[in-house]
């Protein structure tokens, strides 16, 4: 009686130990790299900052591990076909992130691209990217350029098979997000913390604001000047509105860019282009979506007396163009130099280990 | 001794039981798989060397043929079971044809999906599975899912080596390609659909290609040869294929 109960409770104790290892899935990199362990970090919105519409980071919980993992791949050249395009190669730190001193960017075999490189900072506030905002969400921007043949050129399944082959990745993206392995999700949800968590609000402009610094008598009229002719689009504080508008461009014959139609099929979008921030923004140049205007003056200069009035789609607040007299531009360009971020463009957390 | 045979029997019953997905609620349930079988009007498609034709008289072959198939369920008039799952169905891989799910035990009467991928994911980031980009249905510079993809070639096409492509997508407004397909069991099916506890039933589907041709639109490859971008061609496109779908039977093992 008594040895049947103890081969009983024994028997059943071995079948429950195995049924319930048979709900697990067999943890081989739980052995190969200790314990999954995340730091977890939080996205801090400064102080009277609007809350992002959107929290793109609500299914990709931030972490140090994940930002490291984004980072090193921000700056990898193997997410390119040749290994001579990184993410870092079109977005340079310090040019706040877009191509340094370039209309196009270059690409993979000499190709260029097709529209001006963006700047990428405060992105958590932008829920649709691109010039022509045709990217919804952070996490999927980078399948653009990667597989672009003019950019990277490269697969994501090669992209996938080169990581799987270094010495670092796996272990890096088991410290990220635990075991699983390497899949393209995470890689991008690792990109989308590096780049979602580049803030820019450390500019001179951004100290005046919180006092700890003041305007010169220039900079100031240029402030004002700006709160009466930009800033209905180039809204504080992110200094864009986030809209699509067109600004009254000539169309380029060789790009025949038409902007956001191209995205929503809308005549009514037709040369529309998403307003870009102001911040930065002496650091970004050329300006518009196709780089065509070289210097910050020039721009004012198309604003003045540049804008094609006869466009149907042109913005309502540009059929009259915008009256600025040469002082007033020249003090808004003092004040448009005090929204460079020196702090965000050195700032050894977002550079190259 | 009984009362200790019961304990032990409890906690084995609680360890097999921990292994079953949520979904249940305590109900018994069975097995539902969905088989499909691509065809052009009722023969199986054969990717690369089948040539096709038509009504419009155009010859065709088809190298590419996958569709996303979402939240794929079972009804009766009283009660719906949906899987929550997205499931990509490709010509070219056979174990991607049948798909399975548990649904509560009970007689069905018709079976129903979206043909697509709700729009809700199209905007919700990077995805995996079924979803992941690598299975190359999605676009990268207008975000959103190709829901169907047909790739092939046609003497009738006159753009770059006589490609016909169509890349069905869109997932908001107007423009949307999205389908609910709902299809009762045919009145001349043997069987119901008849969920047993812990048993398998089977639903033969057919998907006929060529309904992507004619319906409230007719599409000829010798003025389309490829729509691969979101609008109206596209949801003229996907208007036709919404009636692609037949049962052509139902086993229940």
């Amino acid at each position: 009686m008594k040895t049947r109960v103890i081969i009983l409770f024994f028997s059943v104790v071995v079948l429950s130990a195995l049924l319930i290892s048979a709900c697990k899935k067999n943890d081989v990199a739980a052995e190969n790299f200790g314990p999954y362990n995340p730091t977890y970090l939080s996205f801090n919105i400064p102080n009277g900052w609007p809350v992002p519409a959107t929290n793109i980071f609500a299914d990709n919980p931030l972490t140090e591990q994940g930002f490291q993992l984004g980072k090193k791949l921000f700056y990898d050249g193997r997410l390119s076909k040749d290994g001579n395009f990184p993410c870092a190669s079109c977005h340079q730190q310090f040019a706040a992130f877009a191509t340094y001193d370039h209309d196009f960017s270059h690409g993979f075999d000499n190709a260029f691209t097709t529209r001006n490189a963006p700047a990428l900072f405060n992105l958590a506030w932008m829920d649709k990217l691109h010039w022509d905002g045709g990217i919804n969400h952070i996490e999927v921007q980078p399948l653009a350029p990667i597989t672009a043949p003019n950019e990277m050129a490269e697969t994501i399944e090669n992209v996938l098979n080169k990581l799987n082959a270094d010495t670092a990745y796996p272990a890096m993206f088991y410290a990220a997000f635990g075991s699983g392995g390497i899949t393209s999700q995470r890689m991008l949800k690792a990109l989308a913390q590096f780049m979602g968590t580049i803030v820019s609000n450390n500019s001179k402009y951004d100290k005046v604001k919180r006092g700890e610094a003041s305007f010169t008598y220039s900079e100031q009229n240029g402030y004002t000047v700006f709160k009466a002719k930009c800033e209905t689009c180039h809204k504080e504080p992110l200094f864009t509105d986030n809209s699509f508008r067109n600004n009254g461009l000539a169309v380029n014959p060789y790009l025949n860019d038409y902007g956001r139609m191209r995205i929503t099929n809308d005549k009514n979008d037709s040369l529309k282009f998403k307003v870009p921030s102001l911040r930065n923004v002496m650091l970004t140049f050329p300006y518009m979506h196709d780089g065509r205007i070289y210097s910050i003056g020039q721009v004012i200069d198309h604003y003045r007396s540049g804008i094609i009035t006869t466009q149907p789609t042109l913005d309502p607040l540009l059929i009259n163009r915008i009256a600025i007299s040469n002082a007033e531009k020249n003090d808004l360009i003092y004040f448009l130099n005090t929204l460079t971020d020196q702090q965000m463009t050195s700032d050894p957390r977002f550079s190259a280990n | 001794m009984k009362r200790i045979q019961i304990f032990f029997y409890g906690i084995a019953m609680f360890a097999f039981t921990a292994c079953q997905k949520e979904f249940t609620n305590n109900q018994p349930t069975g097995t539902i798989k969905f088989t499909f079988a691509n065809t052009v009007k009722g023969i199986p498609v054969q990717l690369n060397t089948g040539i096709y034709t038509n009504n419009f008289g155009e010859q065709y072959n088809i190298s590419k043929f996958k569709y996303y198939v979402s939240h794929p369920g079972l009804s009766n008039t009283s009660s719906t079971a949906t899987n929550k799952d997205y499931y990509l169905i490709d010509e070219n891989i056979a174990s991607s044809k049948s798909i399975s799910f548990d649904v509560p035990v009970g007689s069905y009467t018709s079976i129903n999906f979206l043909l697509g991928v709700d729009s809700a994911r199209n905007v919700s980031g990077a995805q995996t599975g079924a979803l992941d980009p690598l299975n190359d249905m999605f676009w990268t510079w207008n975000s959103g899912y190709i829901m169907a993809k047909m790739e092939g070639t046609s003497p009738q096409s006159t753009i770059v080596n006589n490609k016909v492509e169509y890349h069905i997508g869109g997932f908001s407004g107007a423009n949307s390609v999205l389908k609910n397909i709902n299809i009762v069991v045919p009145v001349s099916s043997l069987n119901m659909i008849d969920i047993r506890e812990g048993k398998i039933s089977e639903v033969f589907i057919e998907a006929d290609f060529d309904k992507w041709w004619q319906g409230s639109y007719d599409l000829k490859i010798a003025d389309v040869p490829s729509v691969t971008m979101p609008g109206a061609l596209a949801k003229s496109i996907s208007d036709n294929y919404a009636n692609m779908f037949s049962i052509t039977d139902v086993q229940n093992y």
